[in-house]
């Protein structure tokens, strides 16, 4: 599926593609283009050039848009969007209204089974829990089989501990059914834990659409460094031979990394290790124990900041000073 | 407590409205006022034509001979008292006697026209306001204006305005009669109402409803009949129920013309009693048992409902 989209340009020539039976998802800060972008491929706004295509199909194109309900996309709403007068197996029969009653039955039977809510057909959806109008909102749209299921920030209205148990058991649902989906956040742990593609936006720029490993290793740019996951960036000079020289010391560069001259290298937390033998010293400015480690964060001489995941039993205070080395497996680097 | 209070200020401007009829010089007649709503003194039997009276043995019939020879004699039968005596002559139209039992009197005939044009109106209004509401809310340009129009004009005049122009013009341009012209101004002037309470209750429905309908197959017209409109009407029952209160009311105005509801009903017997008090309080409270009833009605249904939900 492609789209290109350039209306009221809050999307700026965003392309990507989602092979079928897979997660993907657009990761952004609000306002960045990614529920217009889902709603463009719902069927619910027009787009001003390009195309978006199912399986070879022209969905929509400048001048042109297949009504939603030709579509065969599936959508779970932000806010949910159940009918609040039908009860939760009328819910999910709901997109099922022209097949014969007793197929209609069984698919809703086997998807209330599927999402843990067996016991709820006949309960209306304000009697249930968040997380469980969450799951019959994914019935529902999962009830007509579409090719393609859409999930607009589908755990917002969740408490983290629901959202991470529920995006599992959303990511087993997906799977079991087979369904190619595209899920909209802007948490990286949402992300992370459903998606197998994932894109970074920002002010309608698709930034990098590409796996999680790679997100976090491989970012694009500065941004999707500095959006996915948590690090610093250093000033450093890329050599002639290939190395980097930053204030931490000398790095060995093994990816293709800009051409000689200043660069700018992103540290992440475990690049920064604790070593008492080392020459360079950092003081503690802040630190959060995270139960295993300890996230320190530490001002260098200089005065820029780094940050260092340490196992929790080195316990430094506020003011300490203590020694740190580079241990960097992939060099991340950018051209000033 | 708070009702005792009530209740007392009830009981108080209650006896002072007693007190002050008793300064003006008035006789209340209440035991008039049954008449107007019931007549017990049974219907009259008239003579069909000018003839002479002639007793059945029994006393249970009486034969009536046409005067000067023209026709057959005519057999009456089935009345419960005779008010000639045998050998009478008597003229067409005549009281020949009176047959029992309870017949409406002119202030009940007057309520069932209320409920009548009341009933008939709420049901092209609700109709029409219906279209209307839904054309304010379309996404054609056309129909959105030709409804805000609508709903400007009606606002905006006097219903006792219009019910004049369905009445003289439309009325008598279309030749309706004068129900019809009734019921065509009530309808009229309540849509305009009613459609703003449809528009406001699908405004509130959010837009998310409709996505998910037509996300899950169907069009946009299913959708808004199938999931936007039930929603909507629901939530605004307690304003459509209070719009018919006021219909019931507004249908009062109806009897400028040469219709005798309620208020009409309760002018001619003020005029042939000369006891107002008692009737137009009897007229009021009426009126108070029509609504009271509707608004009784409308929340048993919206608890029911509400059982679902």
């Amino acid at each position: 599926m492609r789209a290109g989209y350039g209306a009221h340009t809050v999307l700026h020539a965003l392309s990507l593609r989602l092979a079928p039976g897979t997660v993907g998802c657009l990761l952004g800060p609000s306002g960045c283009g990614k529920t217009t972008a889902l709603r463009a491929i719902a069927g619910f706004e027009p787009i001003g050039a390009g195309r978006i295509l199912g399986d070879d199909m022209v969905l929509t194109d400048a001048g042109h848009i297949v009504p939603p309900e030709k579509r065969g996309i599936g959508m779970v709403f932000q806010d949910l969007a159940l009918m609040p007068h039908l009860d939760v197996a009328s819910n999910v029969a709901f997109g099922l209204h022209r097949q014969p009653r007793a197929e209609r039955d069984a698919r809703v039977a086997e998807l209330l089974e599927l999402v843990g809510l067996a016991g709820s057909a006949k309960a209306y959806p304000h009697q249930l829990s968040g997380g469980q109008q969450q799951r019959v909102a994914l019935a529902r749209a999962l009830a007509p089989k579409p090719r393609l299921i859409l999930l607009d920030e589908p755990f917002s209205s969740l408490d983290v501990e629901l959202r991470e148990r529920l995006s599992q058991d959303v990511r087993a649902i997906l799977l079991h059914e087979k369904t190619t989906a595209l899920l909209v956040t802007h948490s990286q742990f949402e992300a992370f834990a459903m998606a197998d593609v994932i894109g970074v936006m920002r002010s309608g720029h698709l930034h990098q659409w590409d796996t999680a490993y790679n997100l976090y290793h491989r970012p694009a740019d500065r941004f999707v460094a500095d959006f996915v996951g948590e690090g610093r960036l250093l000033p450093g000079t890329r050599r002639a031979d290939g190395a980097v020289e930053m204030e931490l010391g000398v790095l060995r560069a093994h990816a293709e990394i800009p051409p000689p001259g200043p660069v700018e290298v992103l540290l992440r937390p475990d690049d920064v290790v604790h070593d008492d033998s080392s020459a360079v010293q950092a003081t503690v400015t802040a630190r959060a124990f995270r139960g295993a480690e300890f996230l320190y964060s530490l001002r260098l001489d200089s005065g820029r900041e780094v940050l260092s995941l340490v196992p929790s039993h080195h316990d430094h205070a506020i003011g300490c000073r203590i020694g740190i080395r580079l241990d960097v497996e992939h060099l991340i680097a950018f051209a000033i | 407590m708070g009702h005792l209070a009530a209740a007392i200020v009830v009981l108080a401007v209650g006896l002072s409205l007693y007190y002050a009829s008793r300064q003006i010089d008035y006789e209340w007649r209440w035991e008039r006022v049954p008449h107007y709503l019931v007549e017990t003194g049974g219907t009259e039997i008239p003579a069909p034509f000018d003839g002479t009276v002639k007793f059945a043995p029994d006393g249970q019939s009486l034969t009536l001979t046409p005067l000067l020879g023209g026709g057959e004699p005519v057999t009456v039968a089935g009345f419960d008292r005779i008010e000639v005596s045998d050998g009478d002559i008597v003229f067409a139209g005549n009281t020949l006697g009176r047959e029992h039992g309870w017949s409406a009197g002119p202030l009940a005939i007057g309520l069932w026209m209320t409920l009548k044009i009341s009933l008939a109106s709420l049901v092209f209004a609700l109709i029409l306001g219906l279209v209307v509401g839904l054309g304010r809310v379309s996404r054609r340009v056309v129909s959105r204006d030709l409804a805000a129009l609508y709903v400007e004009v009606i606002r905006g005049t006097p219903l006792l305005v219009q019910i004049f122009i369905f009445y003289f013009f439309i009325g008598t341009v279309l030749s309706l009669s004068a129900f019809a012209a009734g019921v065509a101004a009530l309808s009229v002037f309540t849509a305009a109402y009613i459609a703003e309470i449809v528009r406001g209750g699908i405004e509130a429905v959010p837009r998310g409803q409709t996505e998910a309908a037509r996300s899950l197959g169907m069009s946009a017209f299913q959708a808004m009949r199938h999931v936007v409109l039930p929603q909507a009407l629901r939530s605004t029952s307690p304003a459509l129920a209070g719009q018919f209160i006021n219909l019931i009311k507004d249908s009062s105005l109806v009897s400028i013309m040469a219709l005798t509801d309620l208020t009409k009903a309760g002018r001619e017997v003020v005029s042939s009693t000369f006891s107002p008090f008692e009737v137009w309080f009897c007229v009021a409270l009426l009126y108070l048992a029509l609504t009271g009833t509707l608004s009784f009605a409308v929340r048993r249904l919206e608890r029911r409902l509400d059982r679902h939900d």
